[in-house]
């Protein structure tokens, strides 16, 4: 068991992190192509950058507006979203993984503030699960990735928590940490191919869509040679 | 504020539809505006080719892309749609009806999508799904809120906006905007509203004749004077229905000196493009565009219009040379910059009753015109009251994205559509409601008496008519 837990700690670790990597990567590298694209092809190419910027940053830290409406979902979700950000990557006991593994390390999180945060992500994303269920809209909207995605990234929260702050045997350490660490894995491989890679593309959102209205110049043409309509009636 | 949500009685009335049976099974689509006959054979199979063509020539592929990867089905739109605010029917979700199109995308144009939809076989586009689509689109006003409250920041008017275009592709348009826009690109008269020149050039003399009796001035409107700085051209249906907006433009032209004229040969700035399809849009800026350099004018001046306005100001660059392409500016704008250059004087209490203001989708969502006509009406009415939510947040008037011209669903827009509006003019208590866009007009009129608020709609220019003050000799004479 011990070995099992070495190895998803080592090579699978590496294996796992390079893959979500390189995966965020290509959808980044992806999106921003396709930006590029699409603006050397405007007809236009006057943007309000600055816009774009403001409303990037309003929701990257959104404290203002999402409390005019749906306060208490906007807030769980605030709250949900800090510890689900900053416990994977400052913590102490996963610096020290990241040192071992890529030789990096940097600033951790006090453990009171880890420990706390990572309540507050479980707390919370169970209220959002509730949320959705509870919520007819988002029931209706709902696809099975959207019910799935938040007991996933909590079980490495609950798991991580237990192991850090309870006493137990080490056959249940082993087993726990085996399946904290395989499940934040499972996390990182899927993360890049499903809607959680909005946590890099949502930077991107803004300046996308002032570009998509900016159409490419005289395409009328073009669109009917395709659909042999040119000279067709309006 | 709270918009009230309709009562089953409403909704049946809302959703009647008073196409006849034989019609509905002949073209196959159970939606409640008029469509001319088409082709109904084979219509997936069309309905891709046009997809396809469309991501080919165009830019919306890689919006698509991004909002298949981001869109996490919050359900957050739902608190700004005023569509959905007045119905909670679910197919009212602004991200349900997003997904109806990004679902085929995601099926027939992505390798993953069409992959699973192999192994599965499922998801395949259907009739139904078309016929779903034609009248979820068309339930959008195109007001564009939702995309302000989307915190992964899908836009889904653009997803609704290029449905639409796909959808006109294959046949499937309102038959209102589709012969409307016929008659303007390619009929006798060149405009949507069949206006023949001797027809327009007879109103514009009884407009001044009108003004001289009123006012005691002598207010031309000027014809086809090449070499203006603007030209001008309003919404077509205000040479019908908006003789006073027309009025005060002119009185404003006349008390600031300015240099404009109307193009008897083109004098339309209406289009619909903008709400069903690219093509069209494109079409209708070239001969707006090319009537400009004919003239010989400096700029483009839009009339009180929010949708002919958006379409000029930022489609004018797309297909008529970016940057270099003639400016376009909004009457607003220009009565605006009068005002603060001193040249423009209002009688500051010339309007004594409770005035509201309406803020059009199409010129303030992007936050392109929203202190101007504030600063204007208070500058002739002591009693502005705003609505709230008011500036880029504003409410639809529940007759946008060409809706209001389907007249046979103005149910549906002054007991749905309009709803929230309803109940925010109620709020009010206004006696003018200032709506400086055709569009709202005609919406806000219909919607006033449909819902027997007691508030008159008038135009921003309408008001400063009553208010100008003309304070030279040489003006009066």
């Amino acid at each position: 068991m011990q070995e099992l837990l070495d190895f998803a700690r080592g090579p699978l670790f590496r294996l796992t992190i390079a893959l979500m990597v390189l995966g965020l990567l290509r959808v980044l590298i992806l999106d921003i192509w396709g930006a590029i694209t699409a603006y050397r092809r405007a007809g236009d190419r006057q943007l309000a950058w600055g816009d774009a910027l403001r409303k990037t940053i309003a929701w990257l830290f959104p404290v203002k507006r999402v409390f005019t409406k749906r306060p208490i979902y906007s807030l769980c979700s605030i709250l949900f979203h800090i510890g689900l950000i900053l416990v994977p990557v400052f913590f102490l006991g996963h610096v020290q993984l990241w040192k071992s593994s890529i030789g990096l390390s940097w600033w951790t999180l006090p453990e009171f503030w880890a420990d706390l945060l990572t309540v507050t992500t479980v707390v919370f994303g169970l209220t959002l699960i509730l949320g959705r269920v509870g919520s007819a809209q988002a029931r209706y909207l709902s696809r099975k990735q959207d019910y799935l995605w938040i007991p996933l990234l909590i079980l490495p929260f609950i798991t991580g928590y237990i192991c850090t702050n309870m006493v137990l045997s080490p056959n249940w350490y082993v087993i726990l940490m085996l399946i904290h660490v395989v499940s934040a894995e499972v996390i990182f491989v899927f993360l890049p191919f499903t809607k959680i890679a909005h946590c890099v593309l949502m930077p991107l959102s803004q300046f996308i869509l002032a570009l998509a209205w900016k159409f490419p110049a005289r395409v009328d043409d073009k669109i009917c040679t395709t659909l042999n309509k040119k000279g067709a009636p309006v | 504020m709270g918009t009230t949500r309709i009562t089953a009685a409403e909704q049946e009335k809302a959703l009647a539809s008073i196409k006849k049976p034989d019609i509905i099974k002949k073209q196959k689509l159970n939606v409640r505006y008029h469509v001319e006959d088409y082709d109904i054979s084979d219509r997936p199979r069309r309905f891709l080719e046009a997809f396809a063509a469309i991501l080919k020539h165009t830019n919306y592929r890689f919006a698509l892309e991004h909002f298949i990867r981001v869109s996490a089905k919050c359900s957050r739109c739902t608190v700004q749609c005023p569509v959905y605010l007045a119905t909670h029917d679910k197919h009212d979700i602004p991200c349900y009806r997003s997904e109806l199109l990004l679902s085929v995308y995601r099926r027939h144009f992505t390798v993953g999508g069409a992959l699973r939809g192999r192994l599965l076989d499922n998801g395949e586009l259907t009739d139904e799904k078309i016929e779903e689509m034609a009248e979820s689109f068309w339930n959008c006003t195109a007001c564009r809120r939702c995309t302000l409250e989307c915190p992964v920041g899908i836009d889904h008017a653009l997803i609704t906006h290029l449905g639409r275009f796909i959808l006109s592709e294959i046949g499937i348009a309102p038959r209102a905007l589709v012969v409307s826009t016929r008659e303007q690109l390619e009929g006798k008269t060149g405009n949507t509203s069949a206006i023949p020149v001797p027809a327009l050039i007879d109103t514009l003399d009884f407009l001044e004749e009108d003004m001289k009796a009123e006012l005691g001035v002598d207010i031309t409107f000027p014809k086809d004077v090449a070499g203006s700085e603007f030209l001008f051209v309003p919404a077509v249906s205000d040479f019908l229905m908006e003789a006073e907006t027309l009025m005060g433009i002119a009185a404003v032209f006349k008390a600031t000196g300015g240099s404009w004229t109307i193009s008897t040969d083109y004098f339309d700035a209406i289009n619909y493009g903008l709400f069903y399809s690219d093509r069209m849009l494109e079409r209708i800026i070239r001969k707006l565009y090319a009537e400009s350099e004919r003239m010989k004018t400096k700029a483009i001046l839009i009339g009180e219009c929010g949708h002919a306005s958006r379409s000029a100001k930022y489609y004018v660059p797309v297909h008529c040379g970016g940057t270099k392409a003639r400016p376009v500016y909004n009457i607003m704008e220009y009565t605006h910059r009068m005002l603060e250059e001193g040249k423009l004087k209002l009688k500051p209490d010339a309007i004594t009753d409770t005035v509201t203001y309406h803020d059009p989708c199409n010129i303030a969502r992007q936050g392109w015109i929203i202190d101007q006509p504030r600063e204007l009406i208070r500058a002739f009415c002591p009693n502005f009251v705003e609505m709230t939510p008011n500036k880029k947040e504003n409410i639809c008037c529940g007759g946008g994205g060409g809706t209001v011209s389907i007249d046979e669903i103005r149910p549906y827009r002054t007991t749905i559509g309009g709803r929230a509006k309803a109940d925010q003019i109620r709020a009010t208590g206004a006696k003018y409601l200032i709506a400086p866009c055709a569009n709202c007009k005609k919406q806000l009129r219909e919607l006033v008496e449909d819902q027997e608020i007691d508030c008159e709609v008038v135009g921003l220019h309408d008001l400063i008519y009553k208010a100008i003050i003309f304070d030279t000799k040489e003006q009066k004479s």
